[in-house]
């Protein structure tokens, strides 16, 4: 009896749980709207520190890596080369790898005796702490690197973890707003990232533009806690606050993963077959929408858009499958901060001199629509690792 | 049967009425898994009407079933035995790359072997399940250990494989068949389904399906009748595999792309979705058929609380605590069958 009994009172509060959750509907269209709001004291990325930049100082622009002046005992030292990410099965993670090779042959060109690595995270804070700490053991000194902090969290302790043996580390994406790298002065030498709003908000308008300004949209946020998922959210917002005829009929995350995305819009489709759009924070949520919107029959007929500019999604811009996407040009960032770090290590550049406006800056990012798609496909990375500041956007 | 413990039962009239309480109980108990599974369609359809209760969404939802199911198919034949395979997210994922690199894709146009790229997907994965089976077995390491270690083993391997950009599926009839359905059930569905229909001949029809339950109930009652349960351990693990395998290559086909990503997150929901059902973890008890009820209610459940459009900051806990009173109502039953 008393078993019968406890399986009704668990029946009852599960029933209950989902009066809560049933009373909640209303009040969820509100509360993600405000939610990215709070965020907004914590991450607002590094656009005070870009503003003096031009009219003060043009040179660090033109600053140049001369070859000549690097000492020979300098090039003929192994230097340790790596990039700390998340895991390549990302493919944007995956052109950072590359632009780090691509650095490598500029160092074969130069002369500069190197071994390069990735160090990968796969996602776990503590594993991409300590990995950064053994590869900077190991390389005593002689070592750069560009990290993609899987959180804002431990920015500082990745660089702290090179500092200590006196190499030196470019951060990109995440990191809190009360830490930066004059904080670790020299070893810490910058920390980048594009606009992760402005983002959010280019291709939120682009989609909106596709629909004429109206109709119903899904939105498919990244991972919840991200500073990328919530600052591209963000952008979001701005520019539905902007279209007031756009209304939202699914919000929800999934998590940066396309059968994710694929299962939500796959439900929701049910609901709203009528949907006009799908605002995807990033490529591989694109996906995952596009192979639903294919089964439904609605490909082509419904605007997608994220950000990462994965091959199969500039494809599907291209074909007008897609509405836009944003290329943060991983190429760039792993290249051009490796070749910061380079730099400094070599002795040519002295950190402590550089203005602040050139520790912190954005990179550049560009939106790709059915414009410019064909010209963005035909673009191979081709830098000039000698002018390092290069990547500075603006 | 097993006895585990014996109550104190000192009075005979006692102990017969205790009994026949217990036959009782155990019958309403039998159907926990079911009458919540009901309990979850009627909330979901009292509450969000039309959208929950509709074809459709019935569709979309066989649609969703196929992979979790085939999963936690081959996971509960593992559990059933007493052990635990963590390898799924690894070994998944790695059918899917092979799978979207062997057929005809956009970045390796020298291997499209059609069907054979299927093959070579879920093959890797049995061979997988064969090697954990073989090292649980006659290493004598815990089965989650060496499942654990493979399913790295399998994500790297998969990584590998296509190096960053994942192979988008280009071969034709691959492409067409996630819209292809027979009597208003999926395709991806039917080879679950069909896959489904085999394991349970498997338990129910053959001496390997009993030697299953021996093993998870007493294995030394297996190895006085003379059968090896090492190589039904092995046997157990390479039917898993298998089973993974075939979800891995459903999901790269669903995808439309092979990508290691598919097989993250799958499988927490499957060792909770055979629990759900009913298999015990101690192993020896439930079975196949107790899995498609817990799949379907950990399917349904998240299909609702997304049609209900709960807030994405709650839901996961939502869903948590939902789980929890799910399992706390089917493993009280379990606990009473194996008590008495």
């Amino acid at each position: 009896m008393k078993r019968i009994k406890s399986v009704i009172a668990l029946l009852l509060a599960f029933i209950m749980i989902f009066m809560l959750a049933a009373c909640n509907k209303p009040a969820e269209t509100t509360e993600t709207t405000e939610e990215p709001k709070e965020e907004e004291a914590e991450t607002t990325t590094e656009e005070p520190a870009e503003e003096p930049a031009e009219a003060e100082v043009t040179d660090y622009r033109d600053f140049t890596i001369d070859a000549s002046k690097i000492p020979q005992e300098k090039l003929d030292t192994t230097l340790y080369l790596a990039v700390s990410v998340r895991g390549l099965e990302n493919p944007y993670i995956a052109t950072i790898k590359v632009g780090m090779e691509l650095f490598a042959e500029y160092l074969d060109g130069i002369g500069q005796k190197y071994e390069m690595q990735v160090l990968d995270s796969g996602g776990s804070n503590d594993k991409e702490v300590d990995n950064m700490r053994q590869f900077a053991a190991k390389a005593d000194g002689n070592a750069i690197a560009y990290a993609d902090p899987n959180e804002n969290s431990i920015a500082y302790s990745l660089a702290e973890a090179m500092a200590e043996s006196g190499g030196y580390i470019g951060t990109a994406w995440n990191k809190p707003d009360d830490v930066g790298p004059e904080d670790l002065t020299p070893n810490w030498v910058i920390h980048t990232s594009p606009d992760n709003v402005i983002n959010g908000y280019e291709i939120a308008k682009a989609l909106f533009d596709a629909q004429d300004g109206k109709g119903k949209i899904f939105v498919l946020e990244g991972m919840m806690g991200n500073t990328a998922a919530i600052d591209r959210a963000k952008g979001l917002d701005q520019a539905l606050a902007e279209y007031p005829d756009i209304e939202v009929v699914g919000r929800d995350t999934a998590n940066w993963a396309t059968a994710e995305a694929l299962t939500l819009v796959e439900t929701w489709l049910n609901q709203n077959p009528d949907v006009g759009g799908i605002w995807c924070a990033n490529d591989n949520m694109a996906t995952g929408a596009l192979q639903a919107l294919d089964k439904a029959g609605l490909k082509g007929k419904v605007g997608v858009v994220g950000i990462d500019a994965n091959t199969d999604i500039v494809e599907a811009v291209a074909s007008g499958d897609a509405v836009a996407t944003v290329s943060s040009n991983g190429y760039l960032q792993g290249g051009y901060t490796l070749a910061i770090c380079y730099a400094a290590w070599t002795g040519l550049l002295d950190v402590e001199a550089l203005p602040a406006e050139f520790r912190e800056f954005a990179t550049p990012a560009t939106v790709i629509t059915g414009e410019n798609v064909a010209e963005f496909q035909s673009y191979s990375p081709d830098f000039d690792f000698s002018k390092p500041f290069g990547c500075k956007a603006d | 049967m097993a006895i585990r413990n014996s109550g104190n039962m000192s009075i005979t009239e006692e102990f017969a009425a205790k009994i026949k309480r217990d036959n009782q109980k155990e019958r309403i108990m039998k159907l926990a898994p079911v009458i919540v599974l009901f309990a979850l369609i009627l909330i979901f359809s009292i509450v969000c009407g039309k959208d929950f209760a509709s074809l459709k969404n019935l569709v979309a939802v066989l649609n969703q079933l196929a992979i979790p199911l085939l999963v936690a198919i081959g996971l509960t034949f593992v559990i059933m035995i007493g052990g635990i395979d963590l390898s799924i997210n690894g070994t998944v994922g790695m059918a899917a790359s092979l799978v979207g690199i062997f057929v005809m894709n956009n970045r390796f146009t020298q291997f499209n072997l059609g069907i054979g790229g299927i093959l070579i997907g879920i093959l890797s994965s049995v061979l997988v399940g064969f090697l954990a089976g073989l090292i649980h077995v006659y290493l004598r390491i815990p089965s989650f250990m060496v499942t654990f270690a493979f399913m790295y083993v399998c994500k790297g391997i998969g990584l590998l494989s296509y190096s960053g950009e994942p192979p988008t599926i280009l071969d034709p009839v691959l492409a067409e068949l996630p819209k292809k359905s027979f009597i208003g059930i999926p395709f991806i569905t039917w080879m679950a389904l069909i896959v489904l229909g085999i394991c349970i001949l498997i338990q129910e029809y053959t001496a390997f399906g009993r030697y299953i339950y021996a093993v998870g109930t007493d294995e030394s009652i297996l190895s006085a009748v003379g059968v090896s349960v090492k190589k039904v351990k092995v046997k157990v693990f390479t039917l898993a595999g298998l089973c993974f395998g075939i979800a891995g290559a459903l999901a790269a086909i669903r995808l439309g792309q092979g990508q290691v990503n598919v097989g993250e997150g799958l499988m927490f929901p499957a060792q909770a979705a055979v629990v759900v059902g009913g298999t015990s973890l101690a192993g020896g008890k439930g079975g196949v058929i107790n899995t498609i009820v817990g799949v379907l209610v950990m399917r349904v459940l998240s299909n609702g609380l997304v049609l209900m459009g709960v807030n994405p900051y709650i839901r996961t806990g939502i869903e948590g605590i939902i789980i929890l009173v799910a399992v706390a109502l089917t493993v009280a039953r379990g606990a009473k069958v194996i008590s008495k």
